[in-house]
């Protein structure tokens, strides 16, 4: 039975079907499958499946990774309330754009993609200053700063990810927090991301959430 | 040979000089009137001089009219511009807060007289009259498929056009080419050359072939009717597009196309061949980092792939503030070098 859940899940995620894939998850439900089995054994697996796919598809776009992204998220949050027991956090990330940055599509796809992998995200919104970045990641014990920006200036100016990784320096963080990098001018140089001082950047909002899941485990199990 | 004599020659794939060669400083304008870009921009003398100026010093063959293209939301009552010292002002405000604003959207019936616009035609008439006949000026101008992201965001327009009421994203996208066609007629006849038509959304890093056929295309269309196609350039805000220039060209027959840095020259040129302008654009991203030595071996590259026997142009994107002046001079001269016919 799982496998012909899987199947049909799939089969709306890679039309982007968004109401479809609910719906198999929902029957799925009904018919007595665990929400938990719902997570781990369909959405997680099928995310996963498409982040190698997108990666070698010539012909993915943003509209995919977005949809992808809000149906996994959408799916996800739904099946959550039906969990026998609060789940173990797979880790937790502070998310937000550059100051001076008000280009929020990024940061949303990168969002769901990590809800759909149960990692905990701490929305911080647009326009944020380095020291929130800091200030917000020791407050919530995220491993993960994640900043999205879509312009030059914003990715390599004085205010955004060179200024965290300063504080992260001056405050001794830089084993417990690392620094995550994305947006358009990082997918223009794709160097780019050492010159600001970032540990990584994530060329599409579905590697985002791959790159991201592998900072927290550099962080949780050194 | 002047610069638009050049343009035209390449157009139309006629002898010339050289190539042409575009060079888009937008916001270096202000470092070179040692204003801030706020006060640069808060008028068009500025810009227009900046523009002058800028290619007296480096000689390339385009000015611009482009303030900066939040410009063109404050046309529906944009009232908030996020200004930074280092970089290019960015819409801070957006017209359209939920779907019930879609209905109340006026579309400005005279682009001309609007008052968001009178800076915009003070620097294109200084240009005309400085440069006019003589160097092309150029206009931005975005199309209705990636309009509405000025209007209440990419974030929301994405929502909006993938999982939204249709009835409004149709009345959105109506409102939005009804504007593009009274803008570009306002550009037109302010006397701009070349009208850079971008529209992101007509390439396939946004969206799949099929939503590309099936509302990318059409609107383009709708965009482009009225007017025609006189003076445009298909641009895709730097994503590259070779992959579908070929049904571009079929289906609205624009006769110039401005790649992206990631389109292999060689093959977009072999597409688009005697049927229009190819234009060949450098990663000026990747300029802020690159030695001399590799932008002269990136110029090279590109202009080895298009030049051919002609209809090739070589250009930059929107060049970041903070490119090394070393850097500019070093691509321009080889370009001027390398793009001379014999
Ligand atoms: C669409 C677009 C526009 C549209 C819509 C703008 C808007 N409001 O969003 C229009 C045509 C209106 C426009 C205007 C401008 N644009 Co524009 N635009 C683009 C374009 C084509 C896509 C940007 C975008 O929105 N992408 C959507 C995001 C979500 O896609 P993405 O970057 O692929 O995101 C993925 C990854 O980056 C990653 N990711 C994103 N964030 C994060 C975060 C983390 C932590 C991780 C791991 C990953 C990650 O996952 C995402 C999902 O797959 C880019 C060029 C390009 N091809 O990318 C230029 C670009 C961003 N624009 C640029 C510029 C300069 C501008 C203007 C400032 C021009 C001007 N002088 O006025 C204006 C600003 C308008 C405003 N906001 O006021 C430059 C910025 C570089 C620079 N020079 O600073 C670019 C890069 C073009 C270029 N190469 O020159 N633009």
């Amino acid at each position: 039975m799982l496998d012909q859940i899987i199947r049909d899940y799939r089969e709306a995620v890679f039309d982007t079907d968004g109401e479809g894939a609910v719906a198999v998850a929902e029957n799925a439900l009904n018919n007595g499958i665990a929400a938990e089995d719902i997570v781990f054994k369909v959405v997680i697996p099928v995310i996963e499946e498409m982040m190698a796919v997108i990666n070698r598809d010539p012909d993915a776009n943003l509209a995919q990774h977005f949809m992808t992204a809000q149906i996994a998220a959408t799916v996800t949050e739904k099946m959550l309330v039906h969990f026998r027991q609060p789940p173990a956090s797979q880790g937790k990330v502070v998310i937000g754009t550059s100051a001076g940055d008000l280009h929020s599509l990024g940061k949303r796809i990168v969002m769901g993609c990590l809800k759909s992998l149960m990692i905990e995200v701490v929305d911080l919104g647009v326009n944020v200053t380095p020291e929130r970045f800091v200030d917000a990641a020791v407050e919530h014990d995220a491993q993960v700063i994640a900043i999205s920006s879509m312009m030059i200036h914003t990715a390599r100016g004085e205010n955004g990810s060179l200024a965290v990784r300063r504080l992260l320096q001056e405050r001794g963080l830089e084993s417990r927090v690392k620094l995550v990098v994305g947006g358009a001018p990082y997918r223009f140089d794709p160097e780019l991301y050492r010159t600001v001082g970032a540990d990584a950047w994530a060329e599409d909002g579905i590697t985002a959430g791959r790159v991201i899941q592998d900072l927290i485990r550099a962080v949780t199990r050194p | 040979m002047t610069p638009l004599q050049r343009l035209i020659a390449a157009v139309k794939g006629e002898p010339a000089d050289r190539i042409p060669i575009f060079c888009n400083l937008l916001d270096q304008g202000a470092q070179e009137l040692g204003m801030s870009l706020e006060h640069y921009y808060s008028n068009g003398e500025h810009v227009a001089e900046g523009q002058l100026r800028m290619r007296e010093r480096y000689g390339h063959d385009n000015v611009w009219s482009l303030f900066y293209v939040g410009k063109e939301a404050e046309l529906f009552g944009c009232r908030k511009i996020l200004f930074a010292s280092d970089g290019p002002p960015n819409v801070a405000q957006f017209v359209i807060q939920d779907y019930d604003d879609i209905e109340k959207l006026e579309v400005p019936v005279d682009v001309a007289a609007h008052p968001a616009f009178l800076e915009t035609a003070k620097c294109l008439a200084i240009l005309r009259r400085e440069v006019g006949g003589k160097v092309p000026i150029c206009a931005y101008l975005t199309g209705s498929m990636t309009f509405p992201a000025l209007l209440m965001g990419m974030d929301r327009w994405m929502e909006l056009l993938l999982t939204g009421p249709a009835d409004l994203r149709e009345l959105l996208l109506a409102k939005c080419s009804e504007f593009f066609r009274r803008e570009i007629a306002a550009y037109r006849a302010a006397g701009a050359d070349v009208l850079l038509y971008s529209n992101p959304f007509g390439c396939t890093y946004f969206v799949g072939r099929k939503r590309f056929r099936e509302q990318s295309l059409p609107w383009m269309e709708r965009d482009l009717a009225e007017g025609g196609v006189d003076g445009v350039v298909y641009y895709c805000g730097m994503s590259p597009f070779a992959n579908i220039v070929g049904e571009v060209i079929d289906r609205l027959k624009i006769g110039a196309y401005y790649f992206g840095p990631d389109d292999d020259i060689a093959e977009a040129k072999a597409i688009v061949a005697d049927r229009g302008l190819t234009c060949g654009v450098i990663n000026d991203i990747k300029m802020l980092s690159w030695s001399e030595q590799q932008v002269r071996d990136e110029v090279r590259r590109i202009i080895g792939a298009g030049k051919g026997s002609g209809r090739f142009l070589f250009g930059t994107g929107v060049m970041p503030y903070a490119i090394p002046e070393a850097n500019i001079r070093a691509m321009l001269d080889e370009a001027y070098r390398l793009g001379r016919w014999e």
